[in-house]
């Protein structure tokens, strides 16, 4: 199990824990979290499950592969430094703790 | 639980001609309808459209009691599930990537925009569904396929033989007569592209199919070629032609999205306000319930994104066209697994590039008669003559 904390645009955040194997977008997705919208359901084919990872973790979850990268150019809001899919991290108990940034807008 | 409520009231035509007030109806009366005229559960909200879509482990693309097997001559990647229709969906997805649609796609649009829009003629009425919307959908997909030499018009008529085909629910054999003879032409065709892009880097999806390292099977080359072709067109086509008679029918949006530049907002609008594809079907691989009715196993719903689009749940006034409305999301391109491979090409093509070429070059375009414009389409819906003064 690891605990990831979801941070809105707005300043809530939310906290849940996770079983391994899953992935961001999965556990956003299964706790309700509107602010995934996840439309390709984790194919990386829509960019709708941007996240932007706190700075403190950036370097544990790991930066975009290109096809990511790419993908994150489409995303509503800006990608930033830290961007990445939610779909593409999957939730390891090394990411216990993990902070991530929702965006303003996913469409 | 009970079954759900049957509608014996509505009628395939109805559908075809106008199905939204039938939609708003069952919206707020029967989400969960078994309608015999369409031998579907029709699913009408956007909750449950959408937790269907999401969850392929319980509902099967696979719906065996379609003409759409036979018209393609192909069990095709739509409908199937799981590690194969991935492998297949794969096999293309190289060609569409963000890219490869920056550098190659969008740039030969953009040339083919300023051409089509040349040749419209300056005076007189002229219908945009024959002289653009159609022909421009088909040159592009033509050369993201990796078919240049097949003619705009042979990939409409391709096109429309297949989604013929594929409705052909009457099973007319001259139906399917017309899209037999269109699979020689189409075979002969991708044959003869496929000897030009063996051993190339070209980024067409025919090339980047064949010289794969492990490629898919000849057979569903053939088959991921011809659903592109069955729905590449018709769905920018539509997707244009819609979103156009958004704005020109709303004067004032328009003046506010030329001033601002929003053209990628007014492309959603016109898609979630009339979605091209308004309904797939998925097929219960188990017992199941939804809003506490029985769904049997095997049962095939229909998820109507159409309506979804316009649920008083998600939004407000949905049944109208407003490009300045806040972005509400939409299913227009389906979600999950088989969410739309040409997403972000037909966002960037008419939304990016058509919709301000088309009114920059013909700032006083106005519609002959919005009467004029005829609706059609239950499967897939859009303005099926267009005249404009463009001018």
């Amino acid at each position: 199990m690891a605990k990831v904390t979801f941070i809105s645009a707005d300043g809530t955040s939310q906290t849940h824990d996770a079983k391994e194997g899953l992935s961001a977008m999965e556990l956003a997705r299964n706790n309700g979290i509107a602010d995934i919208v996840a439309e390709c359901g984790g194919a990386m084919a829509c960019a709708t499950c941007h996240v932007i990872v706190d700075e403190a973790w950036a370097e544990k979850v790991g930066a975009a592969s290109e096809g990511e990268a790419d993908m994150l150019e489409f995303a509503s809001s800006e990608a930033q430094p830290t961007s990445r899919l939610s779909c593409q991290i999957p939730i390891t108990e090394a990411l216990d703790g993990l902070i991530l940034h929702l965006p303003e807008t996913q469409v | 639980m009970p079954l759900p409520p049957e509608n014996n009231e509505i009628t395939l035509a109805d559908l075809i001609d106008d199905p939204y007030p039938i939609y708003k109806n069952l919206r707020a009366n029967t989400p969960v309808a078994s309608v015999p005229a369409a031998n579907r559960i029709l699913l009408t909200k956007a909750n449950d459209t959408r937790a269907v879509k999401d969850n392929p482990s319980l509902w099967s693309s696979n719906d065996p009691n379609t003409p759409m097997k036979r018209a393609f001559q192909a069990h095709t990647l739509m409908r199937k599930d799981g590690e194969e229709h991935r492998r297949e969906r794969e096999a293309m997805m190289p060609t569409f990537s963000p890219r490869n649609l920056k550098t190659k796609w969008a740039p030969a649009y953009e040339n083919y925009v300023l051409e089509y829009l040349d040749r419209l003629p300056k005076t007189g009425v002229v219908d945009l569904f024959p002289a653009l919307a159609g022909p421009i959908s088909a040159r592009i997909l033509a050369d993201v396929l990796g078919l240049p030499d097949a003619t705009d018009a042979e990939m409409q008529h391709w096109s429309q033989a297949l989604i013929d085909g594929a409705g052909n629910f009457g099973w007319d054999p001259k139906i399917f007569e017309v899209v037999d003879s269109a699979h020689e032409a189409m075979n002969a065709t991708i044959e003869r592209n496929a000897k030009r892009l063996r051993d190339t880097q070209d980024q067409s999806a025919l090339a980047v199919m064949i010289n794969a390292d492990d490629p898919i099977e000849w057979s569903q080359i053939l088959a991921n070629l011809k659903i592109a072709i069955g729905g590449g067109i018709n769905e920018p086509r539509d997707a244009l032609l819609t979103v156009l008679f958004g704005l020109l029918t709303n004067p004032q949006q328009l003046e506010e999205v030329k001033a601002t530049g929003i053209w990628g907002a007014a492309f959603e609008e016109g898609i979630r306000w009339v979605a091209p594809i308004q309904v797939s079907s998925r097929v219960a691989r188990e017992d199941t319930q939804i809003r506490g009715f029985d769904i049997p196993k095997d049962s095939i719903v229909m998820t109507v994104q159409a309506s979804a689009n316009h649920d008083e749940d998600v939004i407000e006034n949905g049944h109208l066209y407003n490009a300045l409305r806040e972005t509400v999301p939409h299913q227009s391109f389906g979600s999950g697994p088989h969410h739309c491979m040409g997403t972000h090409l037909a966002r960037r093509m008419v939304g990016k590039i058509m919709l301000p070429m088309i009114f920059d070059r013909f700032p006083n375009m106005q519609l002959a008669d919005p009467e004029d414009v005829v609706w059609r389409g239950f499967g897939f819906r859009g303005p099926i003559t267009f005249p404009v003064r463009l001018n």
